[in-house]
């Protein structure tokens, strides 16, 4: 059999095994629903959730816009001056590395509750992967072209459009692809920690009800939905790639 | 390089200083009043009950990497060296992974509660995926003919694994064993902030809604503190580990 298959075969065995589960009672319904219960609260919850999906979806696209375009540009500058990049290297990776949940308060406290935290937020999640890729896709462009077009006359900007710009599309489709889901998990966030309207304060308010096929479901629409926006990017980027 | 840096985080400093000075004191700490809170907050002034609190992040953390890293291993090396299984079950793995991991924090609490084994299972579940792609990636490394030269030369299964494999894959090992922890890290404390009766999340989530600011940011810096000690403590592992080979 195709590994598609076989993966098709696994879910529906496990899905099955735990639909048997549920149905004998050797799980918690209140806490662990069967998936024919979280497929009627689906169908249930929908009508609430997509407004507030495509909330947080909206937020977090201008989170990501912002990111990328933040996180490109200065990329670039970092990463065309090596001695700035290898100063500020440990500021960066720290700043990447540590949970940024805990200044979320401080947001919190000086923006409220809309939809600014949210942004910045998300931004701030955004930024730092999408940064520091690009960097390093800068750094690594090989001197020798950067010499030749030299040689050959092409002035700054033609180096930066025509040798760096080609060169570091896979850094930077590769800081899309992580940034995309990082800016969406700062929104998501955000409207956990401060009641934000939008799919992450719909999914903390359905676990503090205990509605627990709700909340699944809920769930199980945001992850679709964000595998499918990575696929379609991953789609995107074959693309880039043959055109690069 | 420490010049620079050293002159880069005094900026940092000093702008914070300036700018805090000139808004509004509940909202914006000066550097100079967080001092005296963070002194305050280890002599144990601001909240007597500090050590247990971070006791018991601390647990949680250690309870979530070790899971990690049993499970992590046990899941990468199985799906690594049995590739029929990889190709199946990794690309299903590598989906779970579009998700941002935040999604799943609501159903782990309602399965486990506001105490400590939410937080645990989140940690758990944020650090072991770096462990089995490390391992997976550190599989594919390992190559073909040193395997087979060393079956030949009469090693068996467990000697291959010891000799060859391990040594070939310790360095891509290593890596994700620090990312994880470093996610771990990150997923107990994420878990906490958003919803817990205890622990440094608890406190942080604590002084802020009562207004304490400069006791939060004392709390912020202590826990960024910390952090930073934990990840430079698996750095010196890491290398240690990489000279061993």
């Amino acid at each position: 059999m195709k590994p598609r298959a076989l993966q098709a075969v696994s879910v529906g065995v496990a899905l099955l095994v735990w639909e048997g589960a549920a149905r004998a009672g050797l799980v918690d319904p209140l806490f662990v629903p069967a998936p024919t219960a979280v497929a009627i609260a689906l169908r249930r919850v929908l009508g609430e959730a997509l407004p507030a999906l495509g909330r947080t979806l909206l937020t977090a696209l201008v989170a990501y816009a912002l990111a990328v375009c933040l996180g490109v540009g200065l990329g670039l500058i970092i990463g065309a001056r090596r001695y700035l990049g290898e100063v500020l290297s440990p500021f960066l990776i720290a700043a990447y590395g540590v949970p940024k949940i805990l200044v979320l308060p401080w947001i919190i406290l000086i923006l409220g509750t809309g939809a600014a935290p949210a942004v910045l937020y998300g931004t701030l999640h955004g930024f730092f992967p999408v940064l520091l890729l690009v960097i390093g896709g800068v750094r690594d462009v090989d001197r020798s072209w950067l010499t030749v077009a030299r040689a050959f006359g092409a002035r700054p900007w033609q180096l930066y459009s025509r040798v760096i710009l080609p060169a570091i599309v896979p850094a930077v489709l590769a800081g899309m692809r992580l940034g995309i889901v990082f800016a969406l998990l700062g929104v998501l966030v955000v409207e956990m920690f401060a009641g934000v309207r939008g799919m992450g304060a719909e999914l903390a308010a359905r676990a503090n009800a205990f509605q627990a096929p709700e909340l699944f479901a809920a769930t199980l629409l945001v992850s679709t939905v964000s595998i499918a926006i990575v696929l379609a990017l991953d789609a995107l980027g074959d693309r880039l790639s043959r055109w690069r | 390089m420490l010049a620079p840096r050293a002159a880069i985080g005094l900026g940092v400093v000093l702008a914070w200083e300036v700018a805090a000075r000139a808004g509004d004191p509940l909202l914006y700490v000066p550097p100079s009043r967080v001092l005296p809170a963070l002194a305050r907050l280890l002599a144990l002034r601001s909240f007597p009950s500090l050590p247990e609190h971070l006791g018991l992040t601390l647990r949680e953390i250690l309870v979530a990497y070790v899971l990690a890293v049993g499970v992590g291993l046990a899941v990468g090396f199985v799906l690594g060296l049995w590739p029929e299984l990889g190709r199946i079950y990794a690309p299903l793995l590598g989906a779970l992974y579009a998700v941002p991991s935040v999604v799943w924090y609501p159903s782990l609490m309602l399965l486990f509660g506001l105490d400590a084994a939410s937080k645990i299972a989140f940690g758990f579940l944020l650090g072991v995926y770096p462990i089995v792609v490390a391992v997976l990636a550190g599989v594919r490394q390992v190559s073909r003919e040193l395997v087979t030269m060393a079956r030949a030369f009469g090693a068996g299964r467990a000697r291959v694994f010891t000799k060859v494999v391990l040594p070939s894959m310790l360095a891509t090992l290593t890596g994700g064993l620090r990312a994880g922890l470093a996610l771990t890290v990150v997923g107990v404390i994420v878990g906490e902030v958003l919803g817990s009766k205890a622990g440094l999340g608890y406190l942080i989530n604590y002084a802020y809604g009562l207004l304490r600011t400069a006791d939060y940011v004392a709390l912020v810096l202590l826990t960024l503190g910390i952090v930073l000690a934990i990840d430079g403590a698996a750095v010196l592992a890491e290398r240690r580990a990489r000279r061993w080979t």
